[in-house]
């Protein structure tokens, strides 16, 4: 142990034994006081002498045992009681301060927890499980000659540009992978699919989780009802008809009750049995926000969701859909699970496809899997680092505001400092004083932060999902309360320091006599303005900021989408294959679009392949009759299979031609509508009504040509595009409905239900909601920037505000005196006012300058968050600049008029 | 600032305190001061309270350690005494200590010769 940390050792232990020590010091003074005085009484002083002289050479002992008591800990508990007390009553004495300072505080610390709560949430929470963080997910990356050619699942642009990366395998790779795995523990696989289930009678769409038998081993989740899916329900393909449910489902469908085992309910017209209630809070390997409803055994596939050429996925090499996941073992590094394990994918790629000359195989890519396939992570990264430093600017804001405000109290309290100071406190502990208070205002502000925080934590959740899905809930936990307590203490002792230090530092003499004051306040003076000057640049930051967010927002909201977006009431319905295969779903859609159309106050329904705005889209190739084949050959366009009336319905325009009609049916001549900017792009300076192209196997003969409509986003242009009635289909699957009505979807949802349980008592009508609704999801992140930055703005307008008031008006009151020898002479008021004002307009100026460059340089980060707008858009920061110097005179007009106010005579007089 | 006269240089306490551990053994508070007196000879004056102040420190410092016991006259006290890395300070402090009073003396002599 060295030296310092026995020093530490030893104050910290004192902080325990004060009183022990206290007492046994007390008692070691009094010894030697008598064995002094017995030494001068054989010295022979009388008792009295003897006595006062002991007390002279041995010193003040209140002093020395205060000594001893201050350096025995680190504080003593005493005096810092005597601090807080003190600085109670201080913050008591200036309500107004300290509700400014306290309430600007807390709404920062509360902004700051909100969104650290939610990027926690979103980026660092890990699945529900034990030992997450042993969970390793399997991925791979190919290059363009990749011989892997079908896949279901993710699968996206490789981060450092190098090829794909996926994670989905077949079936017989994950099976052989399984099989000849060294290298890790058991590999489990699952895939998560929506489907149509009826539980106790309530057809709805469920998020079903197929897995492997060892699924539940594998993570370590113990049901807390019934039993888990295990590998003998997993073994025949076809066999095992159980389902382990949700918690959510539990209690959502079954109130939690114990007889729920054993109970039927059919997944896509297959009935099973309920066996096991999932733990609480599992949330299965996928995502870490929320579970699917319903966990069956993947041996199920070919008759729950049936898929590829003969419906089983559980044998089929050519689609990979599967994901893998497995646990670490120890002692075996990634590096080397990852050339292993990459060694026998190749080699189960090559066993199980027929690999050409000049294809590639994937590589294996060892990837964490403690947070699933982490897809809230991957969208909101970048939008939650963004606002993670919004409200960091706001939190700095807020500091700069408080120690602003308190230099300039630090200032009217120089007075009472130099007493203190002059009575005998020490310039440490007078320090101390002044930063207790300064953790106090922290401490108030840090306590309504997080209550703010608290209140406000499950808002931005809401505002990033949309009305007609499940969203997640952001827990309050300690993580959150620490990093609250944390901020709170760092606020504290940046708002607090440099003003404790600059205030302590005051000169006793000089500052007791009162006309020698002017040297100091000169410096602090321009400490005051540089903090104001900071705290404009900041604002200008903030509202260039929020400026060019609300802009992008309004230039998607006024977009034109090309369709008429108003009283239009979506819906999904799907059709399983297994009781709808081909043909027959093309019926039921019929039926179900009749049946729609007859509810009373329903204007006009369609049924689309895909919804618009709706960030998806579906194409397929497209070649023109008697264009140079090689040109096109590998160009898809953007499609739409659509009903009879969708035009009308959805208010596109039909430039030439005509719309489908029921003269179009399964096996008249197949036809087709493009839109303008296909007719532009594929059949230029020509009327291509009347011409064919052919899509897939069929020859299709265009009868009319459409307007422009966006398809994906609001952002991307709308597209070529071309439409095909999905009544001259073999087959169609899920279609969503579009219905126009004057009527609220609320009052309609019952009809529009009734239509569908007639037809089907198993299907389901999902996913109800507005179109309206549907745009607004699409763009939530743009409305959740343009409402959270339009706050963060106004918020830091109005701490600018108070602090361009506070260091004007503290600077009218400290030149009363001049400005009354100014009056005196025979400026006049307005003159006065100028003045006053000019130096504001000044300093916001050169604030705003500075914010501007900050402003270029941090908005160019943001650039893919803009839409219609640049990042160093010159309307936006001149505007900007313009609010900044507005809010400047503003706040500074009432200091100005108090100084063309003041009287010459009672100014000077009162010097 | 403060000039009185009588103050002992900060430090130099701390190192007589050691010193007269080292040479006399354990000792109490009392017992200390009545040392140092004897050895200043009267040149130095000192509040007798700042040597538990000096005590307290040195033994945060680790370089001494007390216990309490009885003294001459049956009184319960506590003694202090040096410890291993007191004397190794105190080796190092007295080096420091000759080193500098030596250069001080030097220069000292150095001002005086040249005034002559």
């Amino acid at each position: 142990m060295n030296s310092w940390t026995l020093r530490l050792a030893s104050r910290v232990s004192g902080l325990f034994r004060q009183k022990k020590a206290e007492s046994e010091f007390d008692y070691e003074m009094q010894i030697h006081l008598q064995l002094l005085t017995e030494k001068f009484i054989r010295q022979g002083m009388g008792p009295e002498d003897a006595d006062s002289a002991a007390r002279r050479q041995f010193g003040n002992t209140t002093l020395l045992r205060q000594r001893h008591r201050e350096s025995r800990t680190f504080l003593s508990f005493s005096t810092v009681f005597q601090d807080v007390r003190y600085g109670l009553r201080v913050l008591r004495k200036s309500p107004g301060f300290t509700a400014i300072a306290a309430t600007s505080l807390a709404l920062a610390i509360g902004a700051n927890t909100t969104i650290f709560s939610v990027a926690k949430g979103l980026l660092y929470d890990r699945l529900h499980v034990a030992h997450a963080d042993q969970l390793r997910m399997l991925r791979w990356t190919e290059d363009q000659h990749s011989a892997v050619s079908g896949m279901w699942g993710d699968f996206e642009p490789a981060p450092d540009g190098q090829g794909m990366l996926g994670s989905v395998f077949s079936s017989p790779v994950y099976r052989q992978l399984q099989a000849h795995n060294q290298v890790m523990q058991d590999l489990f696989a699952y895939k998560e699919d929506s489907m149509n289930a009826t539980i106790r009678g309530n057809a709805q769409r469920a998020d079903v989780a197929m897995v492997s038998g060892n699924y539940f081993n594998v993570l370590g989740a113990r049901p807390q009802l019934g039993r888990a899916i295990q590998p003998t329900d997993d073994a025949l393909p076809g066999a095992g008809a159980v389902a382990a449910i949700s918690e959510g489902v539990w209690e959502r469908e079954f109130g939690r009750s114990r007889a729920v085992l054993g109970q039927t309910i059919t997944v896509n017209q297959t009935p099973l049995t309920i066996v096991g209630v999932n733990p609480r809070g599992f949330t299965g390997a996928k995502n870490t926000h929320h579970s699917p409803d319903l966990f069956v055994p993947l041996s199920m596939q070919p008759v729950i969701d049936p898929k590829g050429k003969n419906g089983s996925l559980l044998s089929d090499s050519e689609l990979w859909w599967l994901n893998i996941v497995g646990r670490a073992k120890p002692g075996v590094s990634d590096a080397q699970v990852q050339a292993a394990l990459d060694v026998e994918l190749a080699a189960a790629t090559r066993a199980t496809i027929t690999v050409k000359s000049g294809e590639t195989v994937p590589r294996l890519v060892l990837a964490d899997g403690s947070r699933g396939l982490n897809y809230a992570a991957r969208m909101f990264r970048k939008p939650v680092h963004v606002l993670l430093t919004i409200t960091g600017f706001v939190l700095l804001l807020a500091c700069a505001n408080i120690a602003n405000l308190l230099l300039a109290r630090g200032a009217q309290r120089q007075r009472e400092i130099s007493v203190r100071l002059a009575l005998g406190a020490g310039r440490g502990r007078v320090l101390r004083q002044l930063l207790t208070e300064s953790l106090l205002l922290a401490g108030i502000g840090g306590a309504g932060g997080l209550l703010l925080g608290y209140l406000g934590r499950n808002a931005i959740p809401r505002l990033m999902s949309n009305g007609w899905r499940s969203t997640f809930d952001v827990p309050m936990d300690w993580e959150v309360f620490a990093f609250a307590a944390a901020v709170t203490l760092l606020t504290g002792l940046i708002f607090g320091l440099a003003p404790a230090w600059l205030t302590a530092r005051t000169e006793v003499s000089s500052s007791l006599k009162e006309n020698a004051q002017t040297t100091t306040r000169r410096r602090k003076g321009m400490g005051g303005k540089a903090i104001v000057g900071f705290q404009i640049a900041l604002s200008t930051l903030l509202v260039v900021g929020a400026g060019l967010f609300l802009r992008t927002l309004w230039a998607l909201d006024s977009v034109d989408i090309g369709f008429r977006t108003d009283h239009l009431i979506l819906f999904e319905v799907s059709p399983p294959m297994k009781r709808y295969g081909p043909g027959k779903d093309v019926q039921l859609h019929q039926r179900l679009e009749q049946g729609f159309a007859a509810i009373p106050g329903v204007e006009g329904v369609t049924a689309s392949l895909s919804a618009y705005i709706a960030n998806n889209m579906d194409n397929s190739d497209f070649l023109v009759e008697g264009e140079d084949r090689a040109a096109h050959q590998r160009d898809p366009e953007d499609m739409n299979a659509v009903g009879n009336t969708f035009f009308a319905t959805m208010g596109i325009p039909i430039i030439s031609g005509r719309s489908f009609g029921p003269q179009d049916t399964g096996t008249s001549e197949k036809v087709g509508i493009i839109n303008q900017a296909l007719a532009k792009l594929r059949f230029p300076y020509m009327n291509p009504v009347g011409k064919r192209f052919k899509t897939g196997d069929d020859w299709v003969r265009v009868v009319g040509v459409c307007g422009d409509n966006r398809f994906m986003n609001l952002r991307d242009a709308p597209p070529p595009q071309f439409f095909l009635p999905w009544e001259q289909m073999p087959e169609v699957g899920r279609l969503t409905y579009a219905i126009r009505s004057d009527l609220d979807p609320a009052a309609l949802a019952p009809g529009l239900r009734h239509v569908v349980q007639q037809a089907d008592r198993d299907l389901p009508l999902a996913d109800l909601r507005t179109q309206r609704e549907q745009i607004d999801e699409n763009i939530q992140t743009e409305r959740m920037f343009g409402a959270l930055t339009a706050g963060f703005g106004v918020l830091a307008l109005a701490l600018a505000c108070v602090g361009i008031y506070g260091i004007m008006a503290y600077s009218v009151a400290n030149r009363r005196n001049e400005i009354g020898i100014r009056l005196a002479l025979g400026a006049q008021p307005g003159q006065v006012r100028g003045m006053i004002l000019r130096e504001s307009t000044w300093l916001a100026i050169a604030g705003s300058v500075v914010g501007v460059g900050a402003a270029l340089l941090l908005t160019r980060l943001v650039k893919s968050m803009l839409y219609g707008i640049q990042p160093y858009d010159p309307t936006t920061i001149t505007a900007g600049i313009l609010v900044l110097l507005a809010v400047a005179l503003a706040a500074s007009w009432i200091p100005a008029r108090r100084a063309a106010g003041v009287q010459p005579m009672e100014a000077l007089r009162h010097e | 600032m403060n000039t009185n006269k009588s103050e002992v240089l900060q430090g130099t306490l701390d190192l007589m305190i050691l010193k007269t551990l080292h040479a006399l053994g354990p000792l109490h508070g009392f017992g200390i001061a009545r040392r140092i007196e004897q050895v200043s000879e009267d040149v130095l004056t000192l509040n007798e309270g700042t040597v538990y102040t000096s005590l307290l420190r040195l033994q945060q410092q680790g370089w001494i350690d007390s216990k309490w016991g009885t003294s001459e006259n049956n009184r319960k006290a506590r003694f202090y005494s040096i410890t291993r890395r007191g004397r190794k300070q105190l080796a190092v402090e007295t080096d420091n200590w000759e080193r500098i009073s030596g250069v001080i003396g030097r220069v000292l002599r150095l001002e005086g010769g040249k005034q002559l």
